[in-house]
């Protein structure tokens, strides 16, 4: 195992302002858990996607879904929790700054998943901890094509990532587990903020997978729609549509007051 | 970092601690300069870190070397100090088999003998060391010949740190060195070749699988031996030493003390093959081969380099590999920029993909290779320097190839390749040229190439999205027919207008409102058993209930595992045994029928919360409807893999645990033992309470000790007792685990007897791949100029070649768990009458046992 180089590299750039304990103590619950915190991900990005990738680094036991506390939808980050610290290492190693779903990933050691942070705690109801993404190598997270495609050597595409943003209901259709206190009407999946076609049309049949099959078909129309030359289009990034989509919510201005703020709101809550 | 470190750790590469140079000598120089300096401020500090940059950059021992060569002239006493250091790292090294520090230790007291530090002769007595205990291993009489896989090691470490100072040894010691290679010759005539097929990346055809075939020890003794011819010259290995001849001659050698070898553990008593296998197989977990080459590319395309280069190229890369694992950035970079002055690009495609494919396992997990490879082709695009470009191409080059031999490939290094694969493209937008696979669809559904794209846009779609991977595909719309189907789950109980409602509607919307309004397990249980069960009978009754809770839990993974912690007792409590078990799996199968990821998590959560035992799992993948599919999709197998791996990682887990609890027993023991005795001394002391003489200190102290007694006595009793728990734990485990693989060997000894061909007609695998040249060339159609299928295999010979893969895949990767119960295996499976000898040589081979 490598030494060198590790002395440069943190465990999390991140301090979570809810861990209680001191500064030790929380890298003590880093270098010992079991569960990764991953962000930047796709609000569309769905469990199963997750659980594929991440059972590639070691069996799951569980996954947790960030959502957007006023919305009950995902909202770009989530929890992974592994049964071996092996794996869970391998996790952060090998997949941190990954592409899912079109987006670098990134993936941290988490202090442990505890009821109540599966919630955005940005004031809009998003996550705050978007803001801290730009540590990152820019050279490694910048995505560069890839195979010739006629056979001839060196011919590279180089495509910036696209993705569009739709809000999807998740929350209030999920069940207990970590998420919030199920209502009676906890298995039916009902109408979010989105619109489009055939959406949460679905009735009492196909409330489940048929949600995200309606989905995804949605967003692929949306993408592709007009467009159909997808390696010529023009996408807007992701971020930047995050950021036309919901102004007031830019990360940057809220790091210190909001977040204890907002930890204040959930722990009342819970 | 402070600037000594930085240059130290820099030495050799383009960067901003080295300014414009890019000067090996230059960097010496400077470097030698400020840690000359450093040592008189701060030495303590300087000679660990200069071990560890040598031990972890193997590939700048040269620079290292030569650094060290002129200290060693201002410094004696410094240098003699590293000398002495390496050399106990060596040792220690050697007492604990740490196959990588003895192998790079070797090399870098090599590389110090270059630069006049380490006295020659005293290097030669330890190869010969080394290689003495290598001849007496493998000896019939006096060692113990299955241990052949550390005497090959030792040799191997010999020979390859030859290149890094074999010009040196032949001028300084000419005949010391000559003896040394006559040594190894006279070992390899004494050791066993050890090419076994149950390693091999591909199924060998008969020509090449002739007893002559070079192993990797021959091999390596091939390259060495052109080498020397060569005058030990080869491009490879920088030599800067060179450049400072002048000065070095100067230096004072400094001794090695003689070492000491690991002893083999004696034979086993009884020479039974599997006594032998037992102990060969030990010896290779401990001594595992580094790589097996993966020669894909046609020679006019591959690097065109010596021998013994292509073997310092790939020492260079596994060794980036392993040390710089996890620091992502270097680690490509260091691949990229190797100290060599030619093109490496092939060979280290090569060397990437013998790793992921590597038998039976490499030593890290499929996902960081994919890692690599990724940042590899991105660092080619940015530095086209060290790489012009190309790699992206000769990834895909080596793709192509794999391809082609995809039939031949070993079935677990093929599901590997599927997941790299898919992995890989979901990184870089899907974009793949499939229209040059279109023709698969032409294929047979079991052919091997057709099964391979299928699988890769299974894993695609699960890592991405059906419609984006329909899309992906649109150059060779052809191939949609492979997609999955949709991955809608098939609710037989939807309430469309105008379809008839069953009874078995209303059941199910019943079930439904009670789970809404949120009816314990229990609850549910009478109600099923008073309403459903004794009407409707066993398999409706389970039908309905399996549609309907895994319809309420259809929506995400936790769902799915909140319905099963929720109501998974409802489940256990119907189907208490293994044939109500597999019942229940056929009906998880039929509702996630258009979705192979969730039929395959279902089942294994399933598995984790007991629902179902892992032989009810094996049964149901052994069942008639399965069976027939085993060749044309790897859906069963990943389910009885998963099996498989979770009842291997909770035995690993209570190992784990046992060993904790174990080392924690001794700690409380300890600490109990002290209480006792201090209380004890205590106790016999006098001491004067009011005046008088008393047996005992003060009480105040007396009392403390005694409540510490009792305090770490309850410690250490509680640890023993949770010990014995976590004990018959695993002893249950281990039962369990016996009665999992007797069912799945005999399962797998069922089938394969039922269709392989008469023992007489098929001795080997490679019969079955002849045989069917003529039974079934016909059945390919030939239209639209796609190429020609010269002669595709037939349904039942690639079911039995599919079948007898995974056979062997299983065995080799729980090979160490399957040793410990081999005499019950083999009483009650392997040495019936009726078992085909292609299943026991799948076996055999899987485990290394010689055939006779």
């Amino acid at each position: 195992m490598a030494s060198l180089f590790k002395e440069q590299a943190k465990l999390s750039a991140y301090r979570d302002r809810r861990f209680s304990g001191t500064q030790e103590e929380f890298e003590e619950a880093l270098r010992t858990s079991s569960t990764v915190y991953i962000g930047n991900v796709s609000f569309y990005t769905t469990e199963e996607q997750i659980y594929e990738l991440f059972s590639r680094a070691g069996e799951i036991k569980k996954i947790i879904m960030g959502l957007d506390k006023n919305t009950k939808t995902p909202c770009g980050f989530c929890f992974v929790l592994f049964y071996s610290r092996e794996d869970t290492e391998d996790a952060v190693k090998y997949v941190s700054g990954t592409i899912l779903d079109d987006r670098p990933i990134r993936v941290d050691f988490d202090w442990g998943f505890q009821e109540g942070r599966q919630w955005g705690r940005g004031r809009s109801g998003g996550q705050v901890r978007d803001e801290y993404r730009t540590d990152y190598d820019p050279d490694i997270l910048s995505v560069v094509i890839l195979f010739c495609l006629d056979g001839g050597y060196g011919k590279l595409v180089q495509k910036e990532l696209e993705a569009q943003r739709q809000l999807v209901d998740y929350g209030t259709g999920s069940l207990g587990g970590s998420y919030p206190a199920p209502a009676p009407s906890n298995y039916e999946r009902r109408g979010g903020p989105r619109g489009g076609g055939g959406y949460g049309q679905g009735g009492s049949n196909r409330h489940g997978r048929g949600g995200d099959f309606h989905r995804k078909r949605q967003r692929d129309d949306d993408r592709y729609g007009r467009d159909n030359s997808r390696r010529n289009s023009d996408h807007e990034t992701r971020r930047d549509s995050d950021h036309d989509m919901r102004p007031e919510k830019n990360p940057r201005f809220r790091e210190s007051g909001d977040s204890d703020d907002d930890g204040e709101d959930d722990r009342k809550r819970s | 970092m402070s600037n000594w470190k930085t240059l130290l750790l820099r030495i050799g590469e383009k960067g901003p601690e080295y300014g414009t140079s890019s000067d090996f000598k230059d960097h010496i120089e400077t470097c030698f300069g400020v840690i000359r300096r450093e040592i008189e401020r701060s030495g303590d500090q300087v000679s660990p870190y200069l071990l560890q940059c040598a031990e972890q950059l193997p590939h700048k021992i040269p620079l290292y070397g030569t650094l060290i060569g002129l200290l060693n002239l201002e410094n004696e006493d410094f240098v003699r100090k590293i000398v002495e250091s390496v050399q106990a790292n060596f040792q220690v090294a050697l007492d604990s088999g740490n196959c990588n520090s003895i192998r790079i230790l070797l090399r870098f007291m090599t590389s110090l003998l270059c630069s006049k530090v380490i006295q020659p002769a005293s290097l030669i007595v330890v190869f010969e060391t080394l290689l003495s205990s290598a001849a007496t291993t493998v000896d019939e009489e006096k060692g113990n010949p299955s241990w052949q896989a550390q005497a090959d090691f030792y040799v191997i470490c010999i020979l390859s740190s030859l290149p890094w100072g074999g010009a040196e040894l032949a001028e300084q010691v000419p005949d010391e060195i000559e003896r040394v290679l006559v040594g190894i010759q006279a070992y390899l005539s004494i050791r066993k070749n050890s090419s076994s097929s149950g390693l091999n990346f591909f199924l060998k055809g008969e020509s090449e699988n002739s007893p002559s075939e070079k192993d990797f020890v021959e091999d390596l003794w091939d390259r060495t031996q052109s080498l020397a011819s060569n005058g030990w010259k080869l491009d490879s290995v920088p030599r800067p030493h060179l450049s400072f001849e002048a000065q070095l001659v100067a230096g004072k050698f400094h001794e090695l003390r003689p070492i000491k070898c690991m002893e083999p553990p004696s034979p086993p008593s009884d020479h039974s093959r599997e006594n032998i296998g037992k102990q060969k197989h030990d010896a290779l977990m401990r001594y595992p081969q580094r790589i097996r080459r993966l020669n894909i590319f046609p020679a006019n395309k591959t690097e065109d380099v010596q021998p013994i280069d292509r073997f310092v190229v790939e020492e260079y890369l596994l060794d980036v590999l392993l040390y710089l694992n996890g620091c992502r950035k270097e680690c490509a970079s260091y691949m990229a920029n190797l100290p060599v002055p030619f093109r490496y690009e092939y060979l280290m495609a090569e060397t990437l993909f013998s790793q992921i494919l590597l038998l039976p396992q490499p030593p890290f997990k499929t996902l960081y290779y994919t890692l690599v490879i990724m940042d590899l082709c991105k660092v080619a695009n940015k530095e086209q320097r060290a790489l012009p470009g190309a790699f992206p191409a000769v990834v895909a080059g080596a793709v192509r190839a794999l391809f082609e031999k995809i039939s031949d490939l070993d079935m677990e290094s093929r599901t590997r390749l599927i997941l790299w694969f898919s992995h890989h493209l979901s990184n870089f937008q899907f974009i793949w040229p499939w229209e040059e696979w279109s023709y698969v669809l032409d294929l047979p559904k079991w052919a091997p190439k057709r099964v391979f794209v299928q699988e890769v846009l299974q894993r695609e779609v699960r890592l991405s999205y059906w419609d984006k991977i329909k899309q992906s595909i649109e150059n060779a719309s052809a191939l949609e027919e492979l997609l999955p189907a949709k991955a809608a789950p098939a609710y037989r109980y939807s309430l469309e207008e105008g379809k008839e409602k069953t009874e078995e509607h209303q059941l199910s919307a019943e079930l439904n409102r009670k789970v809404k309004e949120k009816q314990s397990a229990r609850d549910m249980m009478s109600w099923i058993e008073e309403t459903i069960y004794p009407v409707h009978g066993f398999e409706v009754t389970l039908t309905v209930v399996v549609q309907t809770l895994l319809e309420i839990g259809s929506k995400s993974f936790t769902h799915m595992v909140t319905v099963l912690e929720r109501y998974g007792q409802v489940f256990g409590k119907l189907c208490p045994d293994n044939d109500k078990q597999v019942m229940l799996l056929s009906q998880v199968s039929a509702y996630w029928k258009n979705n192979a990821q969730m039929t395959a998590v279902a089942m294994d959560r399933m598995m984790g919360y007991r629902l179902v035992s892992n032989q009810a799992i094996v049964r149901w993948v052994f069942s008639p409807e399965n069976v027939d599919q085993f060749h044309m999709s790897d859906q069963t197998w990943e389910i009885l893999g998963n099996a498989l791996n979770k009842t291997y990682n909770r035995i690993s887990d209570l190992r784990k645990d046992i060993s904790n609890i174990t080392k924690n027993v001794l700690v409380a023991e300890k600490a109990s033992a002290n209480a006792r005795a201090e209380l004890e001394a205590a106790e016999s002391k006098l001491s004067l309470v009011e005046g008088e003489p008393v047996l005992g200190e003060n009480p105040g102290k007396m009392k403390r000790l005694k409540s510490t007694v009792e305090k770490t006595g309850e410690a250490e009793v509680s640890l023993r007792e949770s010990l014995e728990a976590k004990e018959a734990l695993l002893n249950r485990a281990l039962s369990e685990t016996e009665a999992l693989l007797l069912l799945l060997f005999q399962s797998f000894s069922a089938v394969l007897k039922e269709r392989l061909p008469e023992p007489a007609k098929a001795r080997s695998l490679e019969d079955l791949k002849s045989e069917d040249e003529n039974s079934s060339a016909m059945e390919v159609d030939t239209e639209n100029g796609n190429p020609k299928k010269r002669s595709e295999i037939g349904d039942r010979e690639q079911w039995c070649l599919s079948t007898v893969g995974y056979l062997t895949a299983f065995t080799r990767q729980y090979a160490n768990e399957i040793w410990p119960h081999m005499e019950k295996l083999k009483l009650e499976v392997f040495s019936g009458e009726d078992v085909h000898p292609l299943f026991l040589q799948a076996i055999f081979s899987a485990l290394q046992i010689p055939l006779q």
